[in-house]
């Protein structure tokens, strides 16, 4: 490995800018992705968000109209074999193309490509995930596309896991499985994982980074403990006829008769105060779970 | 030891586990010199980040309560004191959060605490003296 100092240093996955067009339609807007070494960040989105975009971008598979990206501080653009050798991508989509091959076969046709492949790791997973070695690959359902996706992605323990809702088609005992999975992965092998989901809940206990993407722009960008700081829930009694006072950054009104509810934005007790200061009398102040905070920011209208 | 989690808990994960660590203690499921599971294996247990386990050990280790041994993992801290006030203060305070939800008040919460923990002794005596021993 190189010893000369690179740009992004300490970023896993570093884009700038950067924009995707296809036809008139903007799928990604002056993106800046700053996925630290060694996190699980997780990038959140709706449908058609941009997500999918993003990590074919990473994996040099789409090339971007404007802006760039680094994975280790490599450009894809420029690196793209150096760049996929390091990383495992499990893709959006189940087809695998090698309809014809068996699982087994094609597990050792893909080791060929990888020096770090580790085939007892493989067979492991294999066996963890139910991967039948004999079944052809075009035989598999959806599931069981995935699920051996998962064991190409994680065989040779690459530095990056890019990993597109990597539970798609799973059923929830796989999918309990996968992540208890994921999760000795990480214990065993320093690994940056980034994964693209719109069911947040899935990939909360692993996750410690989050960004949301809402139509091609990067709305937050934050980790788990800024997340738990910044993003509260208040809720308070209120006179009749009570307006709120200017300058909070609420993401998320509920309103009935004398009771108000917030998710807001800013320090907890700037906010107290400022709701008190106005006449509410806050009686309860949360911290929100990971996928409720990602929710605000997604329908909300405050960016961050 | 088991160790769980709940998800509905809004507090860092790694507090919740230092909790489940304290209650073991206090029950006696967890006595000194015993062995914490690894990280690796708690980790994959719960399915959350080994990082937020090895978060939750260094913590019980800053406090004396868990020790590493070199290459054997983690360990109960010989002198651990199960530490029933901690423990307490931790439910005392989820129950005061849950009052002042409810609009009630701390004094208003222990009286009626009183109330019940009285009514309950008189309906199930021998309950009432099984949670009398555990105070020995």
């Amino acid at each position: 490995m190189s010893t000369q100092s690179i740009p992004g240093e300490g970023w896993a996955v570093a884009t700038h800018a950067l924009c995707k067009r296809y036809g008139r339609e903007t799928v990604l807007d002056g993106v800046g992705l700053r996925v630290p070494e060694g996190a699980v960040y997780v990038l959140a989105g709706a449908n058609g968000a941009g997500k999918s975009t993003t990590l074919r971008v990473l994996m040099n598979l789409a090339r971007p109209d404007a802006g760039r990206a680094e994975v280790f501080g490599m450009d894809t653009g420029l690196r793209g074999p150096e760049v996929r050798a390091r990383i495992g991508y499990v893709p959006e989509h189940h087809d695998h193309g090698y309809g014809w091959m068996t699982c087994g076969r094609l597990l050792r046709h893909v080791a060929r490509y990888y020096p770090a492949w580790n085939q007892s790791y493989a067979d492991h997973l294999a066996r963890a995930l139910d991967v039948r070695l004999d079944r052809t690959v075009g035989s598999l359902s959806k599931g069981g596309a995935r699920r051996l996706q998962l064991v190409l992605a994680m065989a040779h323990r690459p530095p990056l896991l890019l990993l597109d809702e990597p539970t798609d088609g799973l059923d929830p005992v796989v999918r309990s499985r996968t992540l208890g999975l994921l999760a000795e992965h990480l214990a065993d092998t320093p690994t940056t994982v980034l994964v693209s989901t719109h069911l947040i809940y899935e990939v909360e206990s692993l996750a410690d980074h989050v960004g949301v993407l809402r139509e091609g722009r990067l709305v937050a960008q934050l980790s788990r403990d800024e997340l738990r700081r910044t993003v509260r829930r208040y809720r308070a009694e209120v006179p009749e006829g009570w307006k709120a006072p200017p300058g909070l950054e609420v993401m998320r009104t509920r309103r009935s008769g004398r009771e108000v509810q917030w998710t807001a934005l800013g320090d907890e007790r700037e906010v107290t105060e400022r709701l008190s200061m106005a006449g509410a009398q806050v009686r309860e102040v949360s911290p929100l779970a990971l996928e409720e905070a990602a929710l605000a920011f997604l329908t909300g209208e405050v960016t961050q | 030891m088991l160790v769980n989690l709940d998800p509905r808990d809004a507090r860092p994960l790694y507090l919740q586990i230092m909790d489940e660590v304290r209650r073991a203690l206090v029950v006696g499921t967890l006595r000194p010199e015993d062995p914490l599971p690894s990280v690796r294996e708690l980790a994959a247990d719960l399915a959350i980040n080994p990082r937020t386990v090895s978060q939750a050990y260094g913590e019980l280790e800053r406090e004396g309560i868990v020790y590493v041994r070199r290459g054997q993992g983690t360990f109960v801290a010989p002198d651990a004191r199960p530490d029933r006030e901690a423990l307490g203060r931790a439910v005392a305070k989820r129950a005061l959060l849950e009052a002042r939800r409810n609009g009630l008040g701390a004094e208003e919460l222990v009286a009626i605490i009183r109330e019940v923990a009285a009514g309950e002794e008189d309906r199930e005596p021998s309950r009432a003296a099984a949670n009398q021993g555990e105070r020995e």
